[in-house]
């Protein structure tokens, strides 16, 4: 028993450790590295850096104020720096949406190509299910880090120091992103075991993703009572989390951390019995 | 006794369409099994069985003891399956060393395997090139060095010359004959006359079904004799075979190819009374075989059934 544990446990990291391989020495990795740093200059240049400046007038502050705390997000300006707070604001948002395109080929090209073939007869399905899953789990936090490193270098290049509350702050947003994210990746690795290509894997995310809310806003219609599920979607945490501050905002890693293990076991059932 | 491969009553459907039906055998290990049948036969699928691509529908299946895909099999079996390709992100030598490691080697280990199983397949030049550089008949090759990393005690390899030129397949066959001794191989293949050389023995699967599983040489070589004569044009060729002392029947095969069946107990040294006649009436022939072509052993056999 322990020594397939290991066995398992070597293998997954065999994949994962493959995954950063396929980033930093590939000529996609390069592409998928050289379009990140562009995005994030741009990020970085226009919406973060001009925002930032603007929230240091106090009329602009104290109308933000008023109308996120309108909406439940009362603490989203007080991250320690505005860099940070715009920087929350912007990623929790729109990564999701950037990690249903970026993992959505963690086994379907090798299924279709017929590689999945050559890695079954030397490892489980498991080891390459839950290995190719850790290793964009690495390459998020990879990814997600050197964004929040920029985004501190910006604000120390504004305000020339750095507050200790400020990297208490990063390493918050670091975590929370990475939870965020967490059912979102585990949602493409069971579509990447469903279908053949990434462009598949994609629409079948999210088509089901539209199917899943449209019908369950169909259903909340007519029985109300059943409003209770909606809270159960991917990310509808996120309004609660925007209006959280500090290592409090953990207390909402709950649900997403359940909805990747379901996804996860879903996906795991899909892989053990699909053909090859 | 411990067998190679043992089916017992395994089936396979794709949907309402059995592909297999009820297929039960043993496959010892030692020489070299043919897997043989007609496009549609089956022979793609039960390798996908043995392999633990698919799952059967119904049946048992062993390999060296274990169910198929089971961890127990790691780096223990290896094939070449049909159509599948490496990665065209990596180099070949960093996907096999990724093997290598990934069946319990150290890197180190993992790259001198991998350049030793390149070599094997004469692609130590091509190392660093990825698999989309590479023409079909290379691709080919090195999707039989990966199956040869390692030290495999099964080899399963699925059409292995198919596409490749002559001199290739020739080399592909050498090192499958080289290889035979250090581990069983099972090579399915719609060359037959490969197969003969290389084979000891077969099955013959047809519509799902196993037709037929014999030794390549045993029943063959008793009692038959195939004469292949230079064209020409030969007199009464046909009834002067019939009369030569032992013989049962004679049957033109193919263009001057006879297979002569005989009671091998009656006449012990037919060969020689075979020889004999040649010469006295002048026949010139090019080969002279003990026993039946495969092809002829089958296609007799489900002739006969049909």
């Amino acid at each position: 028993m322990s020594a397939a544990l290991s066995l398992f446990g070597r293998q997954t990291w065999l994949y994962s450790r493959f995954e950063l391989q396929r980033l930093f020495l590939t000529p996609r990795g390069w592409f998928a590295l050289a379009a990140f740093t562009t995005i994030w200059y741009f990020l970085l240049r226009y919406p973060i850096y001009q925002a930032s400046v603007q929230l240091q007038e106090p009329e602009i502050q104290q109308m933000l104020s008023g109308m996120l705390g309108m909406v439940g997000m009362y603490n989203l300006l007080n991250w320690s720096l505005p860099e940070l707070s715009v920087y929350w604001a912007l990623t929790v948002f729109f990564m999701p949406l950037a990690v249903l395109f970026a993992t959505a080929d963690q086994t379907c090209s090798d299924r279709s190509r017929g590689t999945l073939r050559f890695l079954t007869l030397r490892s489980s399905r498991d080891s390459i299910f839950f290995g190719r899953f850790i290793g964009q789990i690495l390459v998020q936090a990879l990814l997600i880090g050197l964004s929040l490193l920029a985004t501190l270098g910006l604000a120390v290049w504004r305000v020339g120091e750095l507050p200790l509350s400020a990297i208490n702050a990063t390493l918050v947003i670091w975590l929370n992103l990475l939870i965020v994210l967490l059912p979102f990746t585990a949602l493409m690795a069971l579509c990447s075991a469903l279908v053949r290509s990434s462009r598949l894997a994609i629409s079948l995310a999210i088509v089901s993703i539209g199917v899943v809310t449209g019908s369950l806003g169909y259903l909340v219609w007519h029985f109300p009572d059943l409003r209770v599920v909606l809270e159960y979607l991917p990310g509808a945490q996120l309004p609660m989390l925007l209006g959280a501050q500090g290592w409090e905002t953990l207390k909402h890693c709950g649900l997403p951390l359940l909805q990747t293990a379901v996804l996860l076991l879903i996906g795991r059932i899909v892989m053990q019995e699909k053909a090859l | 006794m411990s067998y190679l491969i043992e089916a017992r009553n395994l089936s396979k459907s794709f949907g309402q369409k059995a592909v297999l039906q009820d297929l039960t055998f043993s496959l010892p290990s030692g020489e070299p099994i043919a897997l043989i049948g007609p496009n549609g036969a089956g022979k793609t699928t039960l390798f996908s069985l043995l392999c633990g691509y698919l799952p059967a529908s119904s049946g048992e299946l062993t390999v060296l003891g274990h169910k198929p895909g089971s961890s127990a099999l790691f780096g223990r079996v290896s094939a070449l399956p049909q159509d599948a390709m490496l990665d065209p992100n990596f180099s070949l030598l960093t996907q096999l060393s990724f093997f290598g490691q990934l069946q319990g080697m150290s890197k180190a280990k993992a790259l001198a395997e991998s350049r030793r199983v390149l070599s094997l397949v004469d692609l130590a030049g091509s190392a660093d090139l990825k698999a989309t550089a590479l023409s079909h008949g290379m691709r080919k090759r090195v999707a039989i060095a990966q199956a040869l990393m390692g030290s495999p005690e099964l080899v399963m390899l699925d059409e292995p010359t198919a596409g490749l030129d002559p001199v290739n397949a020739l080399q592909v066959r050498q090192l499958i004959a080289t290889l035979s001794g250090e581990a069983s191989f099972i090579i399915s293949s719609h060359n037959i006359f490969e197969l003969e050389r290389l084979c000891g023995t077969v099955l013959y699967l047809e519509h799902g079904k196993l037709v037929q599983q014999s030794a390549v040489q045993s029943a063959a070589t008793q009692g038959y004799v195939t004469l292949t004569l230079e064209p020409g044009a030969y007199t009464d060729l046909l009834p002067q075979l019939r009369a030569l002392p032992g013989v049962i029947a004679v049957s033109d095969s193919q263009k001057h190819e006879y297979v002569l069946q005989f009671d091998a107990e009656l006449a012990p040294d037919f060969d020689l009374t075979l020889l004999m006649a040649l010469r006295q009436f002048g026949w010139r022939y090019r080969q002279l075989t003990k026993g039946q072509t495969l092809e002829q052993q089958l296609f007799a056999v489900t002739a006969k059934q049909a």
